[in-house]
C-alpha cells in the first residue's frame, strides 16, 4: 500500500472510517468524484476500497466468512473505476471528533473571527458550538484571539476583490520610505503579522509587503494586469541573502532560543554561563533593534562596528529621555 | 522466520486498526482481549493458543490508545462479579457515542469557513489534527460553497513547547520547564499545572496553577527556554471547560486596562508600525490616528509592562513613552543598560549619537 509519504496509520484510519459512510450515501460514484471531495489522490481512494472490500467481523463463526465483510460490485470498480458498496458491516456514520480535532478548528474560527472579512460573530458561535457536541470529549483548551492592521486589511481584500490595483506609502525593512503601486493577489498572515503579495510596478516583479510598513494605503479605479502563470507565489515568504552579515553576540545559554529566528550557530568564548554565538543579519538596521529589545540578554560582542552602532542607538534613545527630563541625568 | 509471522507482516497497521474498530462497533456485550487477540484481523495471525502472547498484548495496548486519541469512544467493561480480574474485562465501542450525532448538519458556507479554519494551520499537530477533522467532515458528503478568494490566514506554533503543553493539558498532567521571565536576565524552574494554551495579541500563553506559588500565572510560549518535561507521577484534576476563555478574558481586561502613551518619531518604523495596532473596543479607527506622518501621541495597549517595554526599547530613540512613568522608567533604564554593556571601557559613548536617529 502506498498512501504516499507522511500519512501516518491513524491518518489512514481515519479515511476509511469516513469513506465507508460517503459511499453508502452515494450508490455509484466514480473514484475521481471521491478523490476530488476528499481532496486526496485516485490511487489513495483505490487503496482505500481495496482495502474496505476484503475488510469486515470476525462473525458467529470468527472465520470472516462472506457475509461478514463488506463487499462492492467488482467489475464495476475495476472495468469503470465506479465505487459501488453491496454489502454493509457495523458502522454507517462518520466518527466524532476528538477533543483536539475539535479544538484545533475551534482556534482556527477564533483567529478568523478576527478578521474583517468575518465579522458575523453569530454563526461563528454556533459553528464553534456545533464542533463541541460533535466531539467526543470537550475540546482541549486551546484558544486565539485578536489581530492587529484590520483597517488595512479590509482595503486590500476590497482590492483584490474587485480587481484594482493599491497605492500605498511603504517603509522598508532598512527604513527607507517609497511609493508603491502594486496588483495584490494575495493577503497572508502569519501568527499577528500581515503581508500582502503582488506585483510591484516600481521594481516590476512580484513581491512581499508587510501591512504594518504600509501608510496612505487606498485602492486605485485603475484594474490590475492579466497574471501570468509563472507569477505563482512561493510557499516560502522570505528567503536569505546573500549579503547577509555575520554578527557575535554573547548571551546566557538559555536565552538562545529566543534568538532561533536568526540561525545562531555555536562560537568560541564565553564567560560563566554566557555563551557566544554568530548570526546571520541582513543589515545593522534590524540588528540594533533586535539587541536593544533584548536589553540585558544580548550584548553584541563582534564586530566593532555592529557594537557601535548599537551603542549609538541606544544612546540616541537614552538622550531623549534625558532631554525632557533634564534634572534625572546621567545615571 | 516462521510462516505465521510472514503471513502477519502482509496485514497493514490501518487494517488492524481498521478491523479492531469494526470488531468492537459490532458487539454489543463487548468482546475480551483473548477474544481479539484471537479472532481479529491482524492480531489472529500471530495468536499462540496457549503460548505467551506478550508482545501481542502490547500491541493491543498502543493500538487502543492510537484508536481513543482519534476521538474514538473505546471502552471498557468490567465483568459482573469478578470485579479486578484483568482477563474478563471487555472492550467495546459504543455506536451511539461513535457516530456524529445526527441532529448536526453543516451548511455549505459552514463547511467553507471550515475548511479555512482547517488551513490556519500550517504545520505540527495542529494541522494534522484540523485535517483528520475535515476527513470526518467530508463524510457527510457536503460540498462547501466557494473559499473566499485572496485570503490565506494562517497562524504558526513555532513554540516547541507548544505540543507537549498541549498533550499533558489533555492528559491532566504536571509539568516543569525553565522560564526566562520578561525583565529578568536569568532563567527560573517552575512547575506548573497547564490549564490552557492561548494566543491573545499575537502572543502564545500558557495559562496554568504555579504549584510553587499556589497561584493562577500567565507564561509566555516564547520565554520557555528548555524542555518541558512531564513531572513523574504528578497528575492535576481537570478545571474543566472554558479554561481557554477564561485566559483569553483574563488578559483581554489586562490588556484594555493597560494603556501606554508613546510619542513616535513621525515616518518612523516606530510610527509606521505602533500605528497599526488594535484599538480597544473595536471602534473604527480614526484615519488621523492612524497617520504615521503626523506628530501625535500613540496610545498603545498592553498586557505585560516588561514584554511592551522590551519592544519600545528596540525602537531606539523613535519612541518616546510619556506614560505610564513605570513603562517610560522601564524603558530609560533598557537603553542605558544597552549603551553600557556597548560602550568599550575608556571611551564613551559618542556625543553626537544622540542625533542620529536613523543612522
Amino acid at each position: 500500500m502506498n498512501a504516499g509519504p507522511g500519512l501516518g496509520a491513524s491518518d489512514k484510519l481515519t479515511f476509511l472510517l469516513a469513506l465507508v459512510p460517503f459511499l453508502m450515501d452515494h450508490d455509484r460514484i466514480s473514484v475521481t468524484d471521491v478523490s476530488e471531495h476528499f481532496r486526496v489522490s485516485p490511487d489513495r481512494v483505490r487503496d482505500a476500497v481495496n482495502l474496505i472490500a476484503v475488510s469486515g467481523i470476525p462473525g458467529e463463526t470468527r472465520q470472516y466468512l462472506h457475509g461478514d465483510l463488506f463487499d462492492i460490485h467488482w467489475d464495476e470498480f475495476e472495468t469503470n473505476d465506479v465505487i459501488v458498496l453491496t454489502h454493509l458491516v457495523a458502522i454507517d456514520d462518520s466518527p466524532r471528533f476528538s477533543a483536539r480535532e475539535a479544538a484545533a478548528l475551534i482556534a482556527g474560527l477564533q483567529y478568523l473571527s478576527s478578521l474583517p472579512e468575518n465579522a458575523d460573530v453569530d454563526a461563528i458561535a454556533t459553528l464553534m458550538a456545533k464542533l463541541t457536541r460533535s466531539a467526543s470529549a470537550a475540546p482541549s483548551q486551546v484558544a486565539v484571539s485578536g489581530t492587529d492592521a484590520r483597517s488595512s486589511i479590509a482595503v486590500v481584500q476590497a482590492a483584490v476583490r474587485d480587481g484594482v490595483q493599491i497605492e500605498f506609502d511603504y517603509l522598508n525593512a532598512r527604513g527607507e520610505h517609497e511609493s508603491r503601486r502594486v496588483d495584490p493577489w494575495r493577503i497572508q498572515s502569519v501568527d499577528r503579522d500581515w503581508y500582502l503579495r503582488g506585483w510591484c510596478h516600481l521594481r516590476e516583479a512580484a513581491r512581499t509587503f508587510r501591512l504594518d510598513r504600509m501608510s496612505d494605503l487606498h485602492a486605485t479605479d485603475v484594474p490590475t494586469s492579466p497574471r501570468s502563470a509563472d507569477t505563482l507565489l512561493p510557499e516560502n515568504l522570505f528567503e536569505g541573502s546573500a549579503s547577509d552579515l555575520d554578527v557575535t553576540v554573547e548571551l546566557p545559554t538559555s536565552a538562545v532560543p529566543l534568538l532561533a529566528d536568526y540561525a545562531p550557530h555555536g562560537s568560541a568564548g564565553g564567560k560563566g554561563d554566557r555563551v557566544r554565538r554568530t548570526l546571520r543579519v541582513a543589515h545593522f538596521h534590524g540588528l540594533k533593534r533586535l539587541v536593544t529589545g533584548l536589553a540585558g540578554v544580548v550584548e553584541v560582542v563582534d564586530p566593532a562596528e555592529a557594537r557601535a552602532v548599537v551603542r549609538d542607538w541606544a544612546a540616541a534613545g537614552v538622550a531623549r529621555y534625558d532631554e525632557t527630563e533634564p534634572t534625572v541625568g546621567g545615571e | 522466520m516462521s510462516s505465521t509471522i510472514e503471513k502477519n507482516s502482509r496485514v497493514s497497521v490501518e487494517e488492524r486498526l481498521f478491523s479492531l474498530v469494526l470488531a468492537l462497533i459490532a458487539t454489543e456485550i463487548g468482546l475480551t482481549k483473548a477474544d481479539i487477540l484471537s479472532t481479529v484481523q491482524g492480531y489472529r495471525q500471530r495468536y499462540l493458543p496457549g503460548g505467551d502472547n506478550a508482545s501481542l498484548e502490547r500491541q493491543f495496548e498502543r493500538d487502543k490508545d492510537d484508536i481513543r486519541e482519534l476521538g474514538i469512544p473505546l471502552e471498557v467493561v468490567e465483568q459482573q462479579g469478578e470485579p479486578g480480574s484483568n482477563h474478563h474485562l471487555r472492550y467495546r465501542i459504543p455506536k451511539g457515542l461513535y457516530e456524529l450525532p445526527a441532529d448536526v448538519t453543516f451548511t455549505p458556507d459552514e463547511l467553507m469557513l471550515l475548511k479555512l479554519a482547517a488551513t490556519v494551520w500550517r504545520e505540527g499537530s495542529l494541522s494534522a489534527e484540523s485535517q483528520r477533522a475535515m476527513t470526518k467532515l467530508h463524510a457527510l458528503g457536503i460540498d462547501s460553497s466557494d473559499p473566499v478568494l485572496g485570503y490565506s490566514p494562517s497562524l504558526r506554533v513555532r513554540e516547541a513547547s507548544f505540543e507537549p503543553l498541549s498533550k499533558a493539558m489533555d492528559r491532566g498532567q504536571v509539568v516543569a520547564f525553565l522560564y526566562l521571565k520578561p525583565g529578568e536576565a536569568a532563567a527560573h524552574r517552575r512547575q506548573v499545572e497547564p490549564r490552557a494554551v492561548v494566543l491573545h495579541d499575537g502572543r502564545w500563553h500558557l495559562f496554568g496553577t504555579d504549584q510553587d506559588a499556589a497561584a493562577t500565572r500567565t507564561y509566555l510560549l516564547s520565554r520557555i527556554v528548555g524542555p518541558v518535561v512531564s513531572v513523574p507521577g504528578a497528575l492535576f484534576v481537570e478545571h474543566g471547560v472554558g479554561q481557554g476563555q477564561e485566559a483569553l478574558s483574563e488578559l483581554e481586561a489586562l490588556w484594555t486596562a493597560n494603556i501606554a502613551v508613546v510619542s513616535a518619531e513621525p515616518g518612523s518604523d516606530a510610527a509606521v508600525r505602533l500605528s497599526k495596532r488594535r484599538v480597544a473596543g473595536e471602534r473604527p479607527a480614526d484615519p488621523d490616528a492612524s497617520n504615521p506622518h503626523l506628530h501625535q501621541p500613540l496610545h498603545l495597549h498592553y498586557t505585560d509592562l516588561n514584554v511592551l517595554a522590551d519592544e519600545l526599547a528596540g525602537y531606539g530613540p523613535e519612541v518616546l513613552v510619556r506614560s505610564p512613568d513605570s513603562l517610560r522608567a522601564a524603558v530609560r533604564s533598557r537603553l542605558i543598560s544597552v549603551r553600557d554593556a556597548h560602550t568599550d571601557s575608556g571611551v564613551s559613548a559618542h556625543p553626537q549619537a544622540a542625533t542620529g536617529a536613523d543612522s
